[in-house]
């Protein structure tokens, strides 16, 4: 197996939860060194939120964890602590990323700001992932995932007029954040060829929610003041864009292009949506939605999702399923992709993960490692690298450094 | 002025719809010269037909500017010959191609990475079509960001806890571009150690799949699959979005820690209803929802929605407002952020607000360089300077039609 791509690239992970994890597993899946920093005894919080096997918890088997930490090392590390923080210098003095997601100033507060890092090693590039921002009237705020998709604009976009907005499902502001973490850490490292310094990059969930993803909501609002709102199952920018029920389940009824839609009217053979006025441009059809939804909602009702998507694809109608997760694990396609990775973990055993988000052709993603158990590296880096003895070792533990 | 990231780097751009042309803005934003290529004599927006939106009609100069912003913009016929043969010159001096066509498009055009890769073995190519380039039952559908969404299973997840699917917003695009913008910086790391380029199949959709983990893994260890979820967090309670005083306004409250709640209930004043044994712990709250958000829905619909954010906050409480576009607009922290970058161009009338950088690069901050114009605007510059191709040559070629 060759190298990764990022092989030979140093990475500290100094967070918790998801944000951080998330931006430092894209960088160690492609073969950068990561080390994640977990706290002394109970680790990441990542490890108590599951899923669980059998839904029997246990800090070695959650899937969030074991997804978000594969090809990672562990060490147990209180850098608050002075001893604990000269060892995070000693490591930061070999690496290349710093990744955190603590509350803004958090870090400075114990002296390892950037400012700190920057003295022991001028190439350090340290990259924030914080909700609010790391300088600005709310960065002390305090948020968790649905609190930044609220704040972004973006929850205002979704859920039925006249009940509560839906902000994204799950966690998707903290992914968010890590993505925006690991791609500006590899830009500030391309920078770092040119300047040959290191810097301070920062990010906020609630920017790179409602800004990058605001394509429908903030760019359009700029464009020419438009202010949507939350519309059901539509999206009234044009006609048609919604999810309508079929007899099984539910359809992504959504194109721009005229010719698709008249076949799709031809398919359902109902008279009404022929040379019908309401129908005559994409655009102004939006303001019709409700009325041309019941020409034909009833008869998609009757069909289901499979003979609707065979008939769709045979008549080149580009409309899609709404599928479950069930039927996405299953789907051919993704397994013909090589998409699914088997990871057999020591305590956790063997489970099916979500595998590459993109497939480079020469040095291709892999899953070295599984996730490491809690301080699985402890001796490895503090002994083997560090140069501690075991009673050093043994020091620091009753000292709660690791 | 402070070098930009990824100055001296040149991107040939096909982007088309929004994955591509947006993941060559931000190149350009990021400070490579990105060269969006584009047919001859008509714009290819963001339809897929020509069908003009406000945001693409090619009659108005402020259309599809935030996707032609920080690019040089040529025209290139690659159904001809000879401007087959400018491309692969344009490859031949270029570090990076972006595209997101339907995986035949290149290939077709006889421009796929095997035969690029010859002409430069430094390219780097990313393709990012909906589902990948490899072959497989989903390769050749056509689908939008909400379609898209669908296919993978995100969309399965958004309504009300066991009610209808409702639509989503289009996420995947920006999504998937900023993988796709990762991968490329890790195949140039990877290049500056190798010499060589190599090709990324991105699926756009694929890329997106990671946001779900919680629920794949649910399914994968345990066969469950899970429904429309509303608001809701495994093992977070209260966690929803709440009603506030006035028309359409609402707050989003979260909490996760026993220390928070306790928090929490001290900030509104500690009601007999929390001391219930139906709330003392995060186990028991989980398994009384619905009563939990009915009884914090009757303390937030006392207050604005900025009242409690500022209650719960001060508290150290996990809270917001939810705003609106307007209401990010108007805000002080976005403000402070900088989201927003007014700009007067020329060109295109009065001042325009573009979404700004989320990345805030203390050293090498980033900033709006150009803006678009026409799209052959800069075929001069492209053909002229670059490939070195004389006024006469260039004539010619624009006789041709062929850029």
């Amino acid at each position: 197996m060759p190298d990764g791509a990022l092989s030979g690239l140093k990475v500290l992970e100094y967070g918790d939860f998801i944000a951080a994890s998330y931006a430092t597993k894209l960088l160690a899946d492609l073969g950068a060194e990561v080390i994640k920093i977990e706290k002394p005894g109970i680790g990441d919080s990542a490890r108590r939120q599951g899923p669980f096997p059998g839904d029997i918890p246990h800090p070695e088997k959650s899937g969030l964890f074991l997804f978000l930490n594969t090809s990672k090392q562990s060490l147990t590390l209180d850098p608050a602590k002075p001893a604990g923080r000269d060892i995070f210098l000693e490591l930061v003095k070999g690496a290349d990323i710093v990744t955190e997601n603590h509350p803004p100033g958090f870090l400075p507060s114990i002296g390892l700001g950037y400012q700190d890092l920057e003295k022991v090693n001028p190439g350090i590039i340290l990259v924030s992932i914080t909700p609010f921002g790391y300088d600005t009237p709310h960065a002390h705020y305090k948020s968790y995932a649905l609190i930044t998709s609220a704040a972004s604009g973006l929850a205002w976009r979704m859920g039925e007029p006249g009940r509560p907005p839906l902000a994204l499902p799950l966690a998707a502001a903290h992914y968010q954040g890590g993505i925006h973490a690991a791609a500006s850490a590899m830009a500030a490292l391309m920078a770092r060829g040119h300047t040959g310094e290191g810097q301070h990059v920062w990010i906020s969930e609630v920017e790179v929610m409602g800004n990058i993803l605001g394509g429908d909501g903030q760019e359009a609002y700029f464009f020419d003041g438009t202010e949507r709102s939350r519309d059901g199952i539509h999206n009234l920018a044009f006609y048609p864009w919604e999810v309508a029920e079929c007899k099984d389940g539910a359809f992504c009824i959504m194109t721009m292009i005229q010719r698709q839609w008249d076949r799709f009217a031809e398919l359902t053979g109902i008279e009404e949506l022929k040379d019908n006025p309401m129908l005559a441009n994409m655009y102004g059809a939006s303001q019709y939605a409700y009325e041309i939804d019941e020409l034909w909602h009833p008869w998609l009702k009757e069909q289901t999702k499979a003979e609707l998507w065979d008939m769709f694809r045979r008549e080149g109608v580009a409309f899609q399923p709404v599928l479950t997760i069930e039927e996405v694990v299953k789907a051919d396609h993704l397994r013909e992709r090589g998409f699914w990775v088997e990871v057999e973990h020591p305590v956790a055993g063997t489970f099916t993960y979500p595998g590459a988000p993109y497939k480079l052709s020469r040095t291709p993603w892999e899953v070295a490692t599984p996730a490491p158990t809690l301080g699985q590296h402890n001796e490895e880096i503090l002994c083997g690298r560090l140069g501690f003895s075991q009673p050093d070792l043994v020091a620091l533990y009753r000292g709660q450094i690791i | 002025m402070s070098p930009l990231p990824l100055r001296g780097l040149r991107v040939i751009d096909h982007g088309v719809v929004w994955t591509g042309p947006l993941l060559g803005r931000v190149l350009g934003d990021h400070g490579a010269e990105v060269i969006w290529v584009r047919p001859p004599g008509r714009l290819v927006g963001i339809t897929l037909s020509g069908t003009p939106t406000p945001f693409t009609d090619p009659a108005n100069p402020r259309s599809y500017q935030p996707y032609g912003r920080s690019k040089l913009c040529v025209t290139i016929d690659l159904h001809n010959p000879k401007g087959k043969g400018l491309y692969k010159e344009l490859v031949n001096v270029s570090d990076i191609v972006v595209e997101n066509f339907a995986p035949r498009t290149m290939p077709g055009l006889g421009l796929g990475y095997d035969v690029l890769k010859e002409v430069n073995p430094c390219l780097i190519m990313i393709s990012a079509p909906a589902a990948g380039s490899t072959p497989g039952p989903w390769r050749d559908l056509m689908t939008y960001g909400p379609s898209l969404s669908a296919l993978f299973g995100l969309k399965s997840h958004l309504g009300y806890p066991g009610e209808r699917v409702l639509d989503d917003t289009a996420d995947l695009d920006p999504t998937a571009c900023m993988h796709g913008f990762f991968a490329l910086m890790a195949a140039l790391y990877e290049r500056g150690r190798s010499g060589l380029g190599q090709w990324i199949d991105m699926s756009q959709g694929e890329a997106c799949l990671q946001r779900n983990a919680e629920s794949v893994m649910e399914y994968t260890m345990n066969g469950r699959g899970w429904g429309t979820l509303g608001n809701r967090y495994p093992g977070m309670a209260p966690h929803n979005i709440y009603r506030c005083r006035g028309d359409d306004e609402w707050v989003a409250i979260a909490i996760k820690t026993e220390e928070e709640w306790a928090a929490f209930c001290r900030a509104i004043g500690n009601p007999p209803w929390t001391s219930d044994p139906a709330f003392a712990d995060a186990q028991q709250r989980a398994k009384n929802l619905d009563e939990l958000d009915r009884l914090v829905e009757s303390w937030t619909m006392k207050h604005t929605k900025e009242e409690v954010q500022e209650t719960l906050q001060e508290a150290g409480v996990a809270a917001h407002a939810v705003l609106s576009a307007a209401g990010v607009f108007r805000d002080e922290n976005y403000t402070a952020l900088r989201t927003n970058v007014k700009v007067e161009v020329d060109a295109i009338g009065p001042e325009m607000v573009f979404v700004g950088f989320p990345w805030k690069y203390q050293k090498t901050p980033l900033s709006i360089r150009s803006h678009q114009g026409p799209p052959d605007r800069d075929n001069d510059y492209v053909f002229g300077e670059i490939l070195g191709l004389s006024q006469a040559e260039r004539n010619q070629l624009r006789e041709e039609n062929i850029i």
